[in-house]
């Protein structure tokens, strides 16, 4: 029984950035307890279920939480109606919980941000009611982590075409997944257009590596877990890693409630609920959150103190806002002839030619982002969200549509990078509680119109490149003001100096309690225009090293 | 056949069933919803997650009956396509001369969840030997 154990170090979640973590701390010779709120599956556990999966949640999902109804959150509107959700519906920004996290069932995109991205505002100034900022820490801090990441989780990705953009040391480890019929239309429509593409890295291998076969290039990937195991996620790399130095031990179904901290703010341990319901309290010299930005905020707004009544970190007030994501624009169209050839994973070609630098009728653009095209696209999806608005919804010509079309049909989108808001927040709900009785994570606000702005530009943009790649027909409108996170949360405990402006230092340490730290999304200053797991992976490794020399 | 479920009459499914069929209706080539398994989707998903759209349906079905019987005295399921068609193009817009609950609604409705009978995948029930996949080409390999 772990309780009945010491341990030098509690990592709370096993996903992205709680694996890495773990297995760093272990190797460097530490005592590890995992605590993972989810289960381990199998891949026959994840099933490719099109109604409930993680790319398209109608009645539930394929990987966490298994227990809708007593894993509930509330969402707050603009007219401060609140409203509960489970984690199937959109408002309540579902990433995963199971023992991999997110990386379990993702698409596996490997952005390093660009050196832009962590200088925001010094870049474009802070907008009005936007809680912009800089990083404490710039690409260079990043970059041999970024390195790290890449290597031992495994990318596959074009050193060459992307030198230009991302200064770095050494190449990726495989060579680029290869394109499919449409990344190979998008690539050269691209070229004509001028601008400089080349292939999506991908956490998912072209060749064996580390022993794990190559991507058979199913059309299950996004959402879904990979049949032959040829997804790196933190599951099937530095899990098993932690746990083969003998020092790291996973308890899975264990519910973190509460870290607890002596009067100078030192933490002593957690308290948590076993998979029998049991509750345990734990000693241990150091605390790592890396539950995702929802979940750590909401876990340490929830292990206030007398001496800390707001919570841990909390003495600015900075925990649990911020709250980003991405929004995601994209312009879809048709093909005068099939482009679908099924060669998964399908998101192939990508430009960051927008991500900075952009201007509209009104001046200054503030950041942007990727552009790419999509994934193979599941028949439901396209069937419930891509069809153009005027196609009927029902009959003959409602099923010859999707009959001549599916194969025709093409996207470009991408995530755009969201302008902060500190009204976007994570709070603790007031009389909702979840399984275990500890208060949900509620969500309010939305980000900063600025956000739409971008979005709108970046839509543009995807439009003259749909259209400059043959469509027949364009369709699709652009992003509205909301909140996002999802399975891209961030920004809920950001990284600073000042613990009145943010809640942990450049090492990822929560300010006021040295031996606490947070290895996830929440510390994302800013969130990038990219997907942002190999940012939040590359920085727990960073994290993970710091905790190594405090010792 | 005929998928049991206790809160739906025989009345109810023959009208449902005559309802998937103009969604999805049968053409030379490719099945239409019910044939493709619409039917045991639904049925399945009364027990599970439409368990509280079950008086919905049941409400709707019998509105839609009321209806047809009103513009032709039969009702739906004994009419032709055209006729149904017909029907269900008011329906739509909400032009009804019978006491409806929200008729667009209902069909809005029936029309998702038909749709997600005949396209998620074949474990679901509907989709029979992902025929509906194969109809638009989407093929899985691995």
């Amino acid at each position: 029984m772990s309780a009945n154990k010491t341990y030098d170090a509690i990592v709370i979640g096993a996903g992205g950035g709680g694996g890495v973590v773990a297995a760093v701390l272990a190797e460097g010779g530490m005592r590890v307890l995992i605590l993972e709120r989810g289960r381990e599956k199998t891949f026959a556990e994840i099933p490719r279920d099109h109604l409930r999966n993680h790319r398209l949640s109608l009645y539930g999902q394929n990987f966490g939480p298994d227990d809708n109804a007593g894993n509930p959150r509330v969402t707050v509107d603009g007219q401060g109606r609140e409203r509960t959700v489970l984690p199937y519906e959109g408002g309540y920004q579902n990433n995963a919980m199971g023992v991999g996290g997110g990386t379990r069932v993702y698409g596996g995109q490997a952005w390093r941000f660009l050196p832009t991205d962590f200088k925001m505002a010094s870049t474009y100034g802070v907008p009005e009611g936007s809680s912009l900022a800089d990083w404490p820490i710039t690409y260079d801090d990043l970059a041999p982590y970024y390195e790290r990441a890449e290597w031992e989780i495994g990318v596959s990705a074009d050193s060459e075409l992307m030198a230009q953009h991302w200064p770095r040391q050494k190449g990726y480890p495989m060579p680029a997944v290869p394109l499919n019929s449409q990344g190979r239309l998008f690539r050269s429509s691209a070229r004509q257009l001028g601008w400089d593409v080349f292939p999506v890295p991908l956490l998912v291998n072209s060749v064996p590596y580390q022993g794990r076969p190559a991507c058979i290039q199913c059309q299950h990937c996004v959402g879904f877990a990979c049949p032959v195991e040829g997804k790196n996620g933190s599951q099937n790399t530095m899990l098993p890693r932690a746990l083969a130095t003998g020092r790291c031990h996973l308890e899975t179904e264990a519910m973190v409630t509460h870290i607890d901290t002596d009067g100078s703010g030192k933490v002593t341990g957690v308290t948590y609920f076993d998979g029998n319901g049991e509750q345990h309290v734990i000693k241990t010299g150091v605390v790592v959150c890396a539950a995702g930005a929802i979940e750590t905020a909401r876990l340490l707004l929830h292990s206030a103190s007398a001496q800390q009544p707001n919570g841990l970190g909390n003495q600015g007030d900075q925990v649990g806002r911020h709250l980003q994501g991405h929004y995601y624009p994209g312009v879809m169209g048709l093909m005068p002839e099939p482009v679908w050839d099924g060669i998964g994973p399908g998101v192939n070609t990508a430009t960051v030619r927008w991500s900075h630098g952009n201007e509209d009728e009104h001046g200054q653009v503030i950041g942007g982002g990727l552009l790419a095209d999509e994934f193979v696209l599941l028949p439901m999806m396209f069937w419930l969200r891509h069809l153009p608005p005027d196609v009927p919804r029902w009959g003959a010509a409602n099923k010859q549509f999707m009959r001549e079309n599916y194969r025709r049909f093409v996207e470009i989108k991408g995530p755009t990078q969201d302008i902060p808001s500190p009204d976007a927040r994570v709070t603790l709900a007031t009389s909702v509680k979840d399984k275990w009785g500890m208060p949900v994570a509620q969500l309010s606000g939305t980000t900063h119109p600025e956000t739409v702005r971008t979005a709108k530009f970046m839509w543009e943009r995807a439009g003259e490149w749909i259209k400059a790649s043959g469509a027949v027909k364009t369709w699709g409108q652009p992003p509205g003001l909301g909140l996002s996170g999802g399975q891209h949360q961030a920004g809920t405990c950001r990284m600073g100096h000042d613990p009145n402006t943010s809640v942990v230092d450049a090492h990822g340490r929560v300010h006021g309690h040295e031996n606490l730290f947070v290895a996830d999304g929440s510390v994302h200053v800013t969130n990038g225009g990219f997907n942002p797991v190999l940012t939040l992976m590359a920085l727990a490794f960073r994290t993970a090293e710091g905790v190594l020399k405090q010792r | 056949m005929q998928p049991e479920n206790i809160a739906l009459t025989e009345a109810h499914w023959r009208t449902l069933q005559a309802l998937a069929d103009r969604i999805i209706p049968q053409d030379p080539d490719w099945p239409s919803g019910w044939q493709a398994g619409v039917g045991d989707y639904l049925a399945h998903q009364f027990e599970r997650d439409l368990r509280h759209q079950v008086e919905p349906y049941r409400r709707g079905l019998e509105a839609l009956d009321d209806e047809a019987r009103a513009r032709t005295g039969k009702p739906f399921a004994e009419l032709g396509n055209a006729a149904q068609d017909g029907i269900l193009v008011a329906v739509e817009r909400g032009d009804v001369f019978t006491n409806w609950p929200d008729a667009p609604a209902f069909f809005a409705m029936a029309i998702q969840h038909v749709n997600e009978g005949f396209y998620s995948d074949p474990n679901n029930g509907g989709n029979k030997a992902s025929v509906a996949w194969h109809m638009i080409g989407y093929i899985v390999k691995g």
